[in-house]
């Protein structure tokens, strides 16, 4: 398998939690990931601070749920891909 | 400031004030779309290819605003060059800060555009691009330093080879990918530089390029619609 750019593994963890309904905990999406723990934390970070994701308070648990510029940016994901390629930035 | 003055009446009414401001708006107007056309993406991705990218498009937009009021200084002042005009007749800071400026966003839109097919191969140091912005202060400053054709045509011919050179080297590693074909693609970077290369002669030696001004200033617009058609296409609605 080759190895995985910034924008797929972005794209991957916004993906599986949008195929979960929206609402993952970190467990299973760390799992899912395919990352280390070191890098998923760095990716959880950066996701959070870029407002792609949140953290969502239910009863005793935490979820994680995409915000509106994570659905934007699965939305825009081929484009942004297609460009880079287009124009071999 | 001069009082009333016949011959810039005449000049700045002229077909030939009025065609460089289209020109210079046409292509002020495709560079700031190509570069607000593709703010989403980059807002989404902050991938630093599309950042660079971006940035050339603002940096073209930036040059073409100096040349053509660099125009307007010349027909203001009824002179065929930008440092032919004295000193004494107008604070000597307008023609040549104006003259320094055009000359340092050029360069840099230039070298933001090699940069942005090149970053990856560069290990992805955003440092390099402080050397690029010294480079476009040495070239500025030689330009108003210096005063001599002759080195104003060897500044030109350093920045399209330093142009060749990083085309060639994309071309080369393009056609060692599995789907090499982009390749018409380095043809249209190739030529952006090469047409605003020939401005800046246009604008520094104006009597060089003289009989074929109207071919560079239609080739430039269509090469700058080519490049906003394709963003566009790739952009799509947002």
């Amino acid at each position: 398998m080759a190895k995985r750019n910034k924008l797929e593994i972005i794209k991957d963890i916004l993906t599986i939690i949008h195929s979960n309904h929206n609402s993952i905990k970190s467990t299973p999406l760390l799992r899912q990931s395919n990352i280390s723990t070191a890098r998923f934390k760095e990716y959880f970070n950066e996701l959070i601070e870029k407002k792609f994701i949140k953290e969502v308070n239910n009863k005793n648990n935490k979820s994680i749920s995409l915000t509106d510029k994570g659905f934007k940016f699965l939305e825009k994901y081929k484009t942004i891909v297609n460009f880079i390629e287009e124009f071999e930035l | 400031m001069p009082s009333f003055n016949p011959q810039f009446v005449r000049n700045f009414v002229s077909p030939g004030f009025g065609t460089e401001i289209i020109y210079s708006l046409v292509i002020i107007v495709c560079s700031l779309m190509i570069y607000f056309g593709t703010k989403e993406l980059y807002e989404l991705s902050s991938h630093k290819g599309i950042k660079y990218f971006r940035q050339a498009f603002l940096f073209f937009a930036i040059a073409y605003f100096f040349r053509s009021f660099i125009k307007f200084i010349l027909v203001y002042f009824s002179a065929n060059r930008i440092l032919d005009i004295s000193p004494r007749i107008f604070a000597p800071l307008l023609s040549q800060v104006t003259l320094f400026l055009f000359m340092y966003f050029s360069s840099m839109a230039i070298f933001y555009l090699l940069y942005s097919v090149m970053w990856k191969k560069w290990n992805g140091s955003s440092k390099k691009i402080y050397l690029f912005h010294l480079l476009a202060f040495i070239i500025s400053a030689s330009i108003i330093l210096s005063r001599n054709v002759l080195i104003y045509l060897g500044v030109n011919i350093f920045l399209f080879i330093i142009v060749l050179f990083v085309v060639y080297t994309s071309y080369q590693n393009t056609k060692k990918k599995p789907k090499g074909h982009k390749h018409n693609l380095y043809v249209i970077y190739l030529l952006l530089s090469f047409f605003l290369i020939l401005n800046i002669i246009d604008i520094l030696i104006p009597e060089f390029l003289q009989i074929f001004q109207l071919f560079i200033y239609i080739a430039s617009i269509i090469i700058f619609l080519m490049m906003l058609y394709k963003v566009l296409k790739k952009t799509g609605p947002s």
